[in-house]
């Protein structure tokens, strides 16, 4: 198990400490760049989404853990702002805005939901948690 | 890796190389640049992309951003991207706004 608390406190640091412990997790359980990357992304852009949207850009804080079976590697992100599930979250109306006109933003739970191979949210004891799941390769190329 | 971006203008070109990661905390720079580009009014944004290591929904609105200041007058061009940076692009359906090179010689 490999662990780490974020404090929004610190959201200036929030994306080289995802980075960090990424890092080293892929290095743990032997995931490409690829892989890595996409877990990153993924976990920047619920990180941010819950700072911003969740938190409102107030006090509040993630709580960080991650793991590893023979089949999958995580990262689980748990805060304490409103419920929210993003898989709930309808990415249409975004991408098939007119990119001349529409907003500039708001693909960030799209990227976090298409990065990563499965993807859960659970509300439980007021905490929203969520966990980002990459599939190890198959044939253990990765090293177990 | 931090995020730096150097501006370079010629011949009514403007070409920014991106170095680093624009993050969440780095997009803000990337965006100080594309606002002093568009101050140029080039008829194209060249941004040289071989060692842009990472971009986040943060820095893809940057290039949004570029896009839709600069407007169709300017043809924004990505060169070398990255595989992991270019399906980002690609996955949001931005890449059909820009165009995407890849990387030439030295």
């Amino acid at each position: 198990m490999i662990a780490d608390r974020v404090s929004l406190r610190g959201i200036e640091n929030l994306s080289a400490a995802l980075s960090a412990l990424v890092g080293r997790l892929a290095a743990a359980a032997g995931l490409d760049s690829a892989q890595a990357y996409r877990l990153r992304l993924a976990a920047e852009e619920i990180a941010v989404n819950v700072a911003t949207h969740g938190y409102g850009d107030g006090d509040g804080e993630i709580l960080i853990d991650a793991g590893l079976d023979d089949e999958w590697v995580w990262l689980r992100l748990t805060d304490r702002s409103p419920e929210f599930d993003p898989t709930e979250h309808d990415p249409d109306p975004r991408l098939t805005a007119d990119p001349d006109v529409g907003p500039s933003g708001g693909f960030g739970l799209f990227l976090a939901l298409s990065s990563v191979d499965r993807f859960e949210h659970e509300y439980v004891g007021g905490r929203n948690r969520n966990k980002l799941l990459i599939r190890r390769r198959a044939g253990g190329d990765g090293g177990d | 890796m931090s995020f730096q971006g150097k501006l370079h203008v010629e011949d009514g070109v403007v070409t920014i190389r991106l170095v680093g990661e624009v993050d969440s905390r780095s997009a803000h720079e990337l965006n100080e640049l594309i606002i002093d580009a568009a101050d140029k009014n080039p008829t194209r944004l060249v941004l040289l992309a071989e060692d842009l290591t990472y971009l986040s929904s943060a820095g893809l609105r940057c290039l949004v951003f570029a896009h839709q200041k600069m407007g169709r007058d300017t043809e924004i061009v990505l060169v070398g991207t990255r595989p992991e940076v270019a399906e980002t692009i690609r996955l949001t359906g931005f890449d059909r706004s820009i165009v995407m090179q890849d990387a030439v010689g030295p």
